[in-house]
């Protein structure tokens, strides 16, 4: 007796396809898209769809949680800095007390803890998905994205001669970390120019982050380290209360911006 | 060099910028002494910095009326007397004086979107603090002095303003240092430029540098736990009383033109340290005795006449 139940490989086939192309049908045009899948964008995400909006997450790596899984140095424990212990306890994510306001938990539970918390909200996440450009529409607002599987960047021009593919949205939020790809893409057609990452000043530079985080062009949000390079902030360092934080900025900002009230605490 | 310490280790921390402004032809209130000649205010504002709790108007006024006679009327914050009907354009000009890069001389450039959306946040709620962003001082001087009324923009009116952006000036040395005043027209007094001018101890840095590398992270309050009261600190109980001090320093270089002292425990001393801004500003509170008499004849100037409004 097998253990498992008979399913050809035609039919292993059609139910990646029908599932994958189920929901790239939904996200071809959406409320939200969050280009990149590290801890602000999850966070931002998992927000917004927590208040009922239909919201993709975009990674162009085949893991999802940049840099979560990993605090300092290759070290896999993670800091947070009070208030951002909380966001720990929304989660599931236990953690413990290092000083009066530093708490520590391991990189790999908090970032799958956090991968899954967003995906149980109810946000869909397109991962080997690289980001190409923005779609502009009337008054140079952004109004979509222009994507690309992640291998076609990775071969010869020549092999993978590929046409993208874009999605329309209502709102964009740029949390692709230090590169800030989306505002990238602004500054080549001359609406935006970032100023780049300032030095190292942890202990201020996780207000100005949170403060910070938010509409930086019409249509587009910026969350986590892409903030710093967007308005030359001082650079963080390996501490990731201001991420989750600013995903939860991001997300209250986007709902304002749909027009959404935000969800009842 | 992280940029906090950049910022920190300049060798002085105020400045005294020279200034005109429009002068009425009449009744000008001006005293003189030993040929010097005063512009004795007749109005004086204090203005408000909401987002310093420990911050007391009240008490720097006081001050300010028992060493010079001057009698303030305390305001709110300066943008909420000045400049905020136009609030969408004065959040970006504040947002224009921004530093880009601490490194280089100040550059003119078009705000980004998002700075400006950052101003208007800071604008509608003047209790928010974020001092991890530099100003230029210059720049942001002369934005205020812009948006000041004309019939208030005139010697006879004294403006002190405490404002919360950390403001800064490029140095000769090739970056730029963050100041705890600005002694011109108006005075601007930075209540983040008392705290992050002025370098603290230097084991606090070395201190939270080797936390630092041992956790990945810096438990700030560990860090400053051994060096606990060596300096001021956000929303610290000091911070009226060393306001006072530089409250009284823009005062006297508006009337007498008179700017820092070389005492270490005058007030009008140019702290570069932390332990020196304490030293001269709670440790001693006290005026060195040259201009304790130039304050006291300032003072007599101030009240025997009644000149004063």
């Amino acid at each position: 007796m097998p253990i498992f139940g008979e399913a050809s490989e035609a039919e292993v086939t059609r139910a990646i396809l029908s599932g994958f192309a189920r929901d790239l049908n939904d996200y071809a045009e959406t409320e939200v898209i969050v280009v990149g899948g590290g801890p602000s964008g999850l966070t931002a995400a998992r927000e917004l769809a927590r208040g009922g909006v239909r919201v993709v997450v975009l990674e162009r790596n085949n893991y999802i949680g940049g840099g979560f899984w990993i605090g300092g140095y290759l070290m896999n424990t993670v800091t947070l800095r009070s208030p951002a212990q909380k966001y720990l306890d929304e989660i599931g994510c236990p953690y413990t007390q290092y000083s009066k306001n530093l708490y520590v938990t391991p990189g790999p539970h908090a970032c799958s803890k956090l991968i899954a918390a967003t995906m149980d909200a109810g946000a869909k996440i397109q991962n080997m998905t690289s980001f190409e450009d923005i779609v502009v529409r009337e008054n140079n607002r952004v109004a979509g994205v222009v994507i690309n599987w992640t291998p076609v960047h990775a071969l010869p021009h020549e092999i993978t001669c590929v046409d993208p593919v874009a999605l329309e949205c209502d709102v964009v939020i740029d949390a692709t970390g230090h590169d800030a790809y989306v505002i990238q893409a602004l500054e080549k057609r001359g609406l935006a120019k970032r100023i780049g990452e300032g030095g190292m000043w942890i202990e201020k530079s996780e207000d100005a982050v949170v403060e910070h985080t938010g509409v930086a062009y019409p249509g587009v949000i910026v969350t986590g380290m892409a903030v710093c390079s967007t308005f030359g902030l001082p650079r963080m360092g390996p501490t990731f209360g201001a991420m989750l934080l600013s995903g939860k900025r991001a997300a209250e900002v986007a709902l304002k911006e749909l027009g959404r009230k935000p969800r009842k605490k | 060099m992280p940029f906090a310490e950049h910022l920190a280790a300049g060798l002085n921390t105020s400045i005294a910028v020279g200034f005109r402004v429009t002068e009425a032809k009449s009744e000008s209130p001006r005293g003189q002494d030993e040929g010097a000649i005063w512009d004795l205010p007749r109005t004086v504002y204090l203005y408000r910095d909401p987002s310093s709790a420990t911050l007391r108007l009240e008490e720097i006024s006081a001050y300010l009326e028992t060493v010079l006679g001057l009698r303030c009327e305390i305001r709110d914050e300066f943008f909420v007397h000045h400049g905020k009907e136009h609030v969408e354009g004065l959040a970006k000009r504040i947002a224009a004086t921004r530093v880009r890069d601490i490194l280089r001389p100040f550059q003119a450039r078009e705000p980004m979107f998002g700075e400006v959306q950052f101003e208007l946040r800071l604008l509608r709620d003047p209790e928010k603090r974020v001092p991890a962003i530099l100003y230029d001082a210059f720049e942001y001087l002369a934005l205020l002095r812009s948006l000041l009324p004309r019939e208030e923009a005139t010697l006879k009116t004294l403006h002190v303003a405490f404002v919360h952006r950390l403001l800064g000036t490029f140095g000769q040395d090739g970056r730029y240092h963050a100041r705890t005043v600005v002694c011109s027209y108006p005075s601007l007094v930075s209540t983040s430029g008392l705290v992050e001018a002025p370098a603290k101890p230097e084991g606090y840095y070395k201190l939270k540098a080797k936390l630092s590398l041992a956790l990945g992270t810096v438990p700030f309050e560990a860090a400053k736990e051994p060096f606990e009261g060596q300096f001021l600190d956000y929303d610290d109980d000091r911070m009226t009383e060393v306001a006072k001090g530089y409250a009284l320093l823009a005062a006297m270089y508006h009337i007498a033109k008179e700017s820092f002292c070389d005492e270490p425990s005058c007030r009008l001393f140019d702290a570069h340290t932390q332990s020196e801004l304490l030293a001269a500003q709670v440790a001693s509170g006290k005026l060195c005795r040259p201009h304790g008499a130039l304050a006291e004849r300032i003072r007599r100037s101030m009240s025997g006449d009644g000149r004063q409004v």
